[in-house]
């Protein structure tokens, strides 16, 4: 078996402010081979942005991770600033949500992938790193590419920022590729674009790709793998067609009976079905108790009753349609109801 | 570009017409006659009004206005025989009370007000910047708490009373330095500088409170911001990134402090005065004070023309830093 792109173990990461300690991830594990999507999916603070900075080891002030990353192969939590500086941007990049704050207003659009570039091989003139530019640009397809290198952030439309933004992360063709909701802030049209995009590359250089996301239809057209996350913690992970056919954990079929779907006419036989919102807020970090962080919001909960609020559940193996698959999920029930039933 | 500038100077040109305008309106809008002042004591009805009429006061505010604007371009003649004065353009006016036209007296004084402003604005860059960045880096730390405090001060309290604090602590309690008098750069630079610390200290002390103020938000937003994270992402060094922010850094402070440096320039009033130094703003006080119009007019002029110069300068400067602002 080949060594997996990106293998994470027992990653906790927690923030300590004013003396308090909070875990905001806790004892995540999976593993990413090359050429393969993984989404990671949740709420809001659920972790998501929070673990792909930690593969990057770019976490914000006060926070502090552990476990294991490796990435690449290199060992991430462990590297020194000289080895991380070489890892990011070259064997590990990412793509961020906001493509107008990810980009310097000080900066031509030419001038950061130049940077990127250079930054990695300090032999590249000046000159040869613009021509990358306008190559990696003209790759993602972004029209008449020599003039756009000239062009500054804050004049381009947002599918070509993240357009923008892609070339730049891809341009050393990093082995990895974290999108962090890279299509969220885009209309419906053009986030159907870049994705494809994103997909097309990923064949082309064969990276994998780790998506963050909270939508699943996006999950849906782009995934092989989905981890669910909550509360910081992996409710399930799966094939995406374990996620989708039979889902183990009852926060996965809350959060897919909260998408929107274009063919939900056909689904209940031309009557119109509302959307159905997941009770309550997610759980604060702060004052999680002892138990399924899930609990105070599962309508399942009372089925299995005491056990729910007392003992965190372990991810246990669930069955599975692909050959040779992994699903796992964290729940004290074995075998969910239909997914009408759990509505009700 | 070159049109851009050379319509923003002639606007300027009919800027200060304007402000000219007001200014001797407003000057004649005061009760004090400046012949009084000039025709000194006893003064009889009669020599007051030969007085009034060879320093030409006696006319109407719009023939003032007429003659002083002919006066720019082609000079101007007081008097008539013996008496004669001449004003070469381009005649800001003559101020009578000193026997001199106004823009030899703005020459004269013009040394001492670039060397206070000189000074005082090195030191507030120096010091604001300084204790903004370190405030920033080291957010909530000792600097911070005590820059934090320093700047409020800075802000809250007035140029005389700090003024007044510095002659009184340094130069009578301590007797560590000259408390006024004003040495020649050129006659000795260490006595130049040293006769400057105190007034120095004074404007820079007011000045560097928005410095501090702006240099700590502005870094603490760049450092921050989504930009500088995903330069991280991209490989770049701590150093690399912290060069970086102070770009977004820069564009506040070069703005606020080409402002800041053509008031100086124009004179500060109360720190000259408080150190005795003659500067233009002492000049301007003291043509307030004998009414003399072509001093208050002059000195009002040169300062209004150095603030639309260093907005001119501004406005040209800011698209260089920040991409954001440039013309299409």
């Amino acid at each position: 078996m080949r060594d997996p792109v990106l293998q994470v173990e027992d990653l906790s990461v927690s923030f300590t402010s004013g003396g308090v300690t909070t875990d905001v991830v806790r004892d995540l594990s999976m593993r990413l081979d090359g050429g393969r999507t993984l989404a990671v999916v949740g709420e809001s603070g659920s972790g998501k942005t929070i673990t792909g900075r930690a593969i990057m080891r770019l976490l914000p002030r006060g926070a502090s991770a552990r476990g294991r990353i490796v990435a690449a192969g290199r060992e991430m939590l462990s590297a020194d600033e000289r080895e991380l500086r070489r890892a990011r941007g070259s064997d590990v990049a990412m793509v961020f949500q906001d493509s107008m704050s990810a980009l310097s207003p000080y900066l031509d659009i030419g001038a950061h992938i130049a940077q990127a570039v250079r930054l990695h091989d300090p032999s590249v003139t000046r000159r040869a790193a613009r021509a990358r530019a306008v190559e990696m640009l003209d790759r993602v397809g972004i029209p008449e590419p020599a003039d756009a290198v000239r062009r500054f952030p804050h004049e381009f439309s947002g599918g070509m920022r993240q357009r923008a933004v892609i070339a730049m992360a891809l341009v050393n063709r990093p082995a990895l590729l974290i999108a962090d909701e890279p299509t969220t802030a885009l209309d419906v049209t053009v986030q159907a674009q870049i994705l494809a995009l994103l997909r097309e590359l990923q064949q082309e250089y064969g990276m994998a790709m780790l998506l963050i996301s909270h939508d699943f239809g996006v999950v849906a057209s782009a995934a092989d793998d989905v981890l669910v996350l909550y509360a910081g913690r992996q409710a399930e992970y799966g094939s995406l067609r374990d996620i989708f056919e039979q889902p183990a954990h009852p926060y996965t079929t809350g959060l897919r009976a909260a998408t929107p779907r274009l063919d939900a006419r056909l689904d209940s036989g031309g009557k119109r079905t509302r959307l159905r919102a997941i009770p309550g807020a997610p759980t604060s970090l702060r004052d999680a108790g002892p138990g399924c962080a899930f609990a105070p919001r599962c309508g399942l909960a009372d089925q299995v009753g005491e056990r729910c609020v007392v003992e965190v559940p372990l991810p246990t193996v669930r069955p599975t349609n692909e050959d040779g698959g992994l699903h796992l999920a964290a729940c004290h029930l074995d075998r969910l109801p239909a997914l009408q039933e759990v509505a009700r | 570009m070159i049109a851009y500038i050379a319509r923003r100077m002639v606007t300027a040109v009919f800027m200060l017409l304007a402000i000219a305008f007001v200014t001797i309106t407003l000057f004649f809008g005061a009760s004090k006659d400046p012949a009084r002042a000039m025709c000194g004591k006893p003064c009889p009805p009669e020599t007051r009004a030969k007085v009034s009429a060879y320093m030409q006061t006696d006319q109407s505010v719009v023939w003032q206005y007429t003659e002083f604007v002919k006066g720019l371009f082609v000079g101007r003649t007081y008097g008539e025989g013996a008496r004669q004065v001449h004003c070469h353009a381009p005649c800001f006016g003559y101020s009578f009370p000193n026997r001199s036209d106004v823009t030899t007296l703005i020459a004269e004084r013009l040394p001492v007000t670039l060397s206070l402003a000189f000074g005082a604005a090195v030191l507030c860059l120096v010091v604001g910047i300084g204790l903004g960045a370190l405030s920033a880096i080291r957010k909530g730390g000792i600097v911070d708490r005590f820059s934090t405090g320093f700047a409020m001060f800075g802000l809250s309290v007035p140029t005389f009373l700090v003024g007044l604090l510095v002659v009184q602590v340094f130069g009578f309690m301590l007797n560590a330095l000259p408390y006024s008098g004003f040495v020649s750069f050129s006659e000795s630079p260490t006595d130049w500088a040293w006769h400057l610390i105190g007034p120095w200290m004074v404007l820079s002390f007011i000045l560097a409170a928005s410095y501090i103020r702006v240099a700590r938000t502005q870094l603490l937003n760049e450092l921050s911001a989504d930009h500088l994270v995903a330069m991280t992402a991209r490989g770049a060094s701590t150093r690399q990134v912290n060069r970086h922010a102070v770009r977004g850094v820069m564009v506040p402070v070069v703005a606020m402090f080409a402002l800041d440096v053509t008031a100086l320039l124009g004179g500060s009033v109360i720190a000259e005065r408080v150190f005795s130094l003659h500067g233009l703003g002492d000049l301007l006080l003291s043509g307030v004070n004998e009414s003399d119009l072509s001093i208050v007019v002059g000195v009002t002029l040169f300062s209004a023309f150095l603030i639309i110069v260093g907005n001119l300068i501004v406005d040209l400067l800011m698209p260089l830093l920040d991409p954001r602002i440039r013309r299409a």
